[in-house]
Order: structure tokens, then C-alpha cells, then sequence
């Protein structure tokens, strides 16, 4: 049962070295000819613009949490969608316990009033210095 | 395949599940519903205990093998459920005085039950893992309750975090344990017992260990003890010291109990003696009365160890009669200090909850005096009192496993924190008012003061009373 494990740490060496040796020979093949553009950011393509620590809007991470628990839902979906037809009435009820209990925490945000963008007065506060610093060049 | 039989093997599981769901949506949609909320949450948990004591004498594997039901899973469950209807009975007054009067504060206090429900009951590592955590989310959310207050915030991040990361630990030592096993489910994994010498398995399990340890505040891993307990709201410090202890005891002890072998005698038994020394000795130098109960619920882990280190028949018998009276006792503490707090002006500190305040409250407001003092007589552990048996109890039964030395060591710690009972005592009793003050009392706390310190003196004079309510675990 141990010696099991073998094949594994097997796998994971030659993961580690494959890794490695690519990574070390791209180092000394590639020819290097550094840009501007290549050393900035990567923004789509775009000029960066601005500093990167800006202060998300908190209902952003509210939305992400709420897509994350319907994304791990369907991820449940998919294989309970695959064996349905063998195991019939059963994989129904459990999945619909399921959802039910999902669809439940959905209404509780809705009614505590989370999901209204424009409710709530924001206070913005006033800009008493420069925070960032345009480079002219 | 779920069966309907399951879920009547499985009532006050339901119950409080349930319940905990609807109290979380009524509240959400009507908001001036918290008087009924709280009535519901009662009554949720009345029912849970009365329906557990029907279990007292059953056997079932219900939910696939998932969870277990039998006399000392249905022991702990009583005692973990009559904990959080103790502290709900009085938590209404605290949290209307701190302006947190929200329907959340009910159904998380509903969830945090379901999972230490779980937790007892679990027959499988992922039962355990799943009940533990929805225990300590419900944790983590209700001592960051106080959400204004700075010292609320800083616990319940520091708490969440280290929380977090013992839970890395457990699911590290259920996986190293399934990898050897192969399997998730006890049946399984204590079917062969040659597997226990396997080095694997061993640091498995002991991974498994720390995050239990974690979770009673056990010597190397006690240090978030003080800190989350000063800054949680008083009534949570309440249920968490006592009804989270008990998940956590009452889901790893019958383990330790019957399955480990004599080796493990000596770590246990060193662990428990320096939890009570860290305990004991760290509590003289505090002068916050909520710093020195939280020192003391270390302490008193540190006592239950040795009863579990004992790992004999009366190990069972003698933690579980100590967790009721811990509870009975550091439960009322906490409420009559959540009564005498006040609520703060500034966003920072609490107010009121300095061992000075306490002067001469034996005067003033002699009503929290008297049970205050039974309460902490108890905890010194005081002959006629419930926590003087639960102390006899786990020594004895330390001496029948020839652990000498540890009991006398436990004593000996016992006497040592009777200087700093004994203290707020003295202030209380034998010093000039420090203040006029004198508190209100709502007529729901003070009925789960009058339970506490009846059943503490009950429990005390006639101990023999749990274990002819509990015939059948101790036959």
C-alpha cells in the first residue's frame, strides 16, 4: 500500500525536472531584446495607466462570492447530469435538496437588499492630495 | 440511498437545521421579527433536548453510515444543546443593551448547533470536517458581531485566521489518514488495527489531533484563548467556552477512549499538565474578569484531559459529568459579567469588565453577588458544589490507570487557582463599592442565572442525580 506512493513521487520528479529544463532553456536560448512595451504591465494590449492598488467597490466581492457559490453549483450539475438517467428519481430529489438550499442563501441576499447597486447614498470622500503622480514622459 | 427512517433517527438534527434556515429568511424579509425569532430559537432548542433524550438508549447508523447515533453521542448532544439554551435564554438582554439585536445573531447561534450536532454524531472524517466548520463559521462571524468595535473586529480576524489554519491541519491529517486507509468512513478505518503502527497513519492522526486541540485551547495551541475571548461579544465568549468545548470533546474522547493504545497515555497526560500550569498560573497576573475566565476555560481543558488521559471505563462518565458542570458554572459567570458590562460610548474597549469594578458588588447588587460567588466557589471547586464532583470524578479516574502523579499535580493546580476566584470574590464581598451602580436585570437572564446555580448546587449535593438521568451510557 505504501510503496504505492513510489509512482507517485516518480511523477512528481519528473514534473519538477520537466518544469525545470524548460524553464532553464528558454533562459539561455531566447534572445533578449527588452522594449518598453515588453516590460510594462500586460493590460490587454493597452497603455497602463494609473497605479494598480486601487480600492475595488465592496459590492464587487459581494457579486464574486455569490458567482462562486452558482459556479461550484454547476461544477455539481455536470457529473449529476452524466449518471441521471441510471440513478433516476434519487439523483433528482438529492439535487433539488440541493438547489433548494442554494436557491434559499440566493433569497436571503435579495431580501437583505445586497444585490441593489444604487441604494445606499456612497460619501465620497474629498481628494485632499494628489495620490497619483503622472510622469509626463 | 437516504431512507425515510433516517430522518426520524434524526430529529433534533432537523429540528435545529431547519429551524436555523427559517429563522435566517423570516428575519430577512420581516425586520421587526426578532422577539419571535428568539422565541422560535428557544423552542427549536427545548425540543432538540427533549427529543434526544429518546435516543438515550438507541444504536443506529443513519445517512449512509455518514453519522451515528447512540447513548454518548446523544450524551454529549444533550449537554452541548442544554449549553446553548442557556446562553440564548440570556443572550437577548446583551445583545438589545449593545445596540446587535439582529435576527443573524439567532440562526448563527442555530448554526453553529447543527454543526456541533454533526460533529458529536459524525461516523466519518468528512462528517467531522463538515460539522466543524459550520461551527466555527458561525464562530468567526458571531465574535465579529460587534462589528463597530475595534476589539470585536481584531478577535474575530485572529481567530478566523488561526482557525483557518488549523483546519489546514486537520484536513492534512484526515487526508495522510485516508490515504492509508482508504477509506473516509471509522468503520473502515478502526477495522484493522495493524494499521495504528503505521508511521503514516500515526502523524496523520496526530495532524488530526492538533486541530481538536485547537479547538478546546489545549497547551501549545491555546494562545487565541484570551485574545478571541476578551473581544468577543460576552454572551458568544459564554457559549463558545462551553458549548464549543463540548463538540469538540464530546466528538474526540469516546476515540481516544476506546481505540488508542496505552502509549499515548504519557502524552496526554503531559499535555493536560501543562495546559493546567499555563492555564492556572497565566490567570493570577489578569485583572480583566473576562481575560481570567478565559484562562480558567484553559485550565478546565487542561482538567479534562486528565480524565481523558485516564482512558478507562469512568473516562467517559467523569469528562462528561465535568462538562455539564463547567458549563453550568463558567456559563453563569459569563452571564452575570455580560449583565454588569456596560455598553461602550467609544467604538473601542469593553466597559466594566475590570476585576476593580467588581468592589463591593456584594453590596450594591447583591442579587449578582451571590450567584457570581457560587459560581466561581464552584470553579475553585468547592466541596458542596457540582465542579468539586466533576474534579473528584476525572481524578479518580486518573488514579485507577495508575496516573498518580498527574492527579496530584491537578490538584495541586486546582488549589493554586482558588488564589484568583478567591480574589474577585474578596473584592466583591470585602472592599467599599467602587461605584453606586446598580444593574438591571431582565427576567430572562436572570432565569438562566437561577437554572445555572440550582442545577450547580442539584448537581453537587446529589451527583448521583446525572447519572440516573443518563442510565444508560454508564451501565
Amino acid at each position: 500500500m505504501f510503496a504505492d506512493y513510489g509512482q507517485i513521487l516518480v511523477f512528481m520528479l519528473f514534473a519538477i525536472a520537466f518544469v525545470a529544463i524548460a524553464f532553464f532553456v528558454a533562459l539561455f536560448l531566447a534572445p533578449k531584446k527588452p522594449s518598453y512595451s515588453k516590460e510594462s504591465t500586460y493590460e490587454c494590449g493597452e497603455d497602463t495607466e494609473g497605479e494598480t492598488w486601487v480600492r475595488f467597490n465592496v459590492r464587487y466581492y459581494v457579486v464574486a462570492l455569490i458567482f462562486i457559490i452558482f459556479d461550484v453549483e454547476v461544477v455539481f450539475l455536470f457529473p449529476w447530469a452524466v449518471v441521471f438517467k441510471e440513478l433516476g428519481l434519487f439523483a433528482f430529489v438529492e439535487m433539488a435538496v440541493f438547489l433548494i438550499i442554494l436557491i434559499l442563501g440566493f433569497v436571503y441576499v435579495l431580501a437583505k437588499g445586497d444585490l441593489q447597486w444604487d441604494k445606499p447614498q456612497p460619501v465620497i470622500p474629498e481628494l485632499k492630495r494628489q495620490i497619483f503622480k503622472v510622469d509626463s514622459n | 440511498m437516504i431512507k425515510t427512517i433516517d430522518f426520524l433517527n434524526s430529529i433534533p438534527l432537523l429540528i435545529i437545521s431547519v429551524s436555523a434556515v427559517i429563522t435566517i429568511l423570516v428575519g430577512s424579509f420581516y425586520k421587526k421579527s426578532t422577539k419571535y425569532v428568539y422565541a422560535v430559537t428557544l423552542i427549536a432548542l427545548i425540543a432538540a433536548i427533549y427529543y434526544s433524550f429518546g435516543y438515550l438508549d438507541k444504536e443506529y447508523l443513519i445517512y449512509n453510515n455518514f453519522l451515528r447515533v447512540n447513548n454518548i453521542t446523544t450524551l454529549f448532544s444533550i449537554i452541548a444543546l442544554f449549553a446553548v439554551l442557556l446562553s440564548t435564554l440570556s443572550a437577548k438582554a446583551y445583545i438589545e443593551k449593545e445596540e446587535i439585536n439582529f435576527i443573524e445573531f439567532y440562526s448563527l447561534v442555530l448554526f453553529s448547533t447543527a454543526g456541533m450536532l454533526i460533529m458529536i454524531q459524525s461516523y466519518n472524517l468528512i462528517t467531522v470536517f463538515v460539522g466543524l466548520e459550520l461551527m466555527s463559521i458561525s464562530f468567526y462571524i458571531l465574535t465579529g458581531f460587534l462589528r463597530k468595535r475595534i476589539k470585536s473586529n481584531e478577535s474575530a480576524l485572529k481567530y478566523f485566521l488561526l482557525g483557518a489554519f488549523m483546519t489546514g491541519f486537520l484536513l492534512f491529517g484526515i487526508s495522510l489518514i485516508y490515504g492509508i486507509t482508504g477509506s473516509m468512513s471509522y468503520a473502515n478505518i478502526f477495522q484493522d488495527t495493524s494499521v495504528f503502527k503505521n508511521p503514516v497513519f500515526l502523524i496523520g492522526s496526530a495532524l488530526f489531533m492538533i486541530g481538536f486541540f485547537f479547538k478546546m485551547g489545549l497547551f501549545p495551541f491555546h494562545l487565541w484563548v484570551p485574545d478571541v475571548y476578551e473581544g468577543a461579544p460576552t454572551t458568544i465568549t459564554g457559549l463558545m467556552s462551553t458549548a464549543g468545548k463540548i463538540a469538540a470533546v464530546g466528538t474526540i474522547t469516546p476515540f481516544i477512549v476506546y481505540t488508542a493504545s496505552d502509549n499515548f497515555r504519557l502524552i496526554f497526560s503531559i499535555i493536560a499538565l501543562l495546559t493546567m500550569l499555563i492555564g492556572n498560573v497565566t490567570a493570577l497576573a489578569q485583572s480583566n474578569i473576562k481575560r481570567i475566565l478565559a484562562f480558567s476555560s484553559i485550565a478546565s481543558a487542561g482538567y479534562i484531559l486528565v480524565g481523558v488521559a485516564a482512558m478507562n471505563d469512568l473516562s467517559i462518565k467523569s469528562v462528561s459529568f465535568y462538562l455539564l458542570a463547567y458549563t453550568l458554572m463558567q456559563l453563569g459567570a459569563f452571564i452575570i459579567v455580560s449583565l454588569i458590562e456596560k455598553p461602550a460610548e467609544g467604538i473601542n474597549e469593553y466597559r466594566n469588565v475590570d476585576i476593580e469594578d467588581y468592589k463591593g458588588l456584594a453590596r450594591t447588587n447583591p442579587q449578582l453577588a451571590i450567584p457570581l460567588t457560587i459560581f466561581l466557589f464552584s470553579l475553585g471547586g468547592i466541596p458542596p458544589l457540582a465542579g468539586f464532583w466533576g474534579k473528584y470524578y476525572l481524578f479518580y479516574a486518573a488514579i485507577q490507570s495508575n496516573l498518580i502523579w498527574l492527579s496530584i499535580s491537578a490538584i495541586l493546580f486546582s488549589v493554586i487557582s482558588l488564589y484568583y476566584y478567591l480574589k474577585i470574590v474578596v473584592y466583591m464581598w470585602f472592599n467599599p463599592p467602587a461605584n453606586g451602580d446598580v444593574y438591571k436585570i431582565d427576567s430572562m437572564p436572570s432565569l438562566s442565572i437561577l437554572i445555572a446555580a440550582f442545577l450547580t448546587f442539584l448537581f453537587g449535593i446529589f451527583p448521583q442525580y446525572f447519572f440516573a438521568l443518563f442510565k444508560t451510557p454508564f451501565k
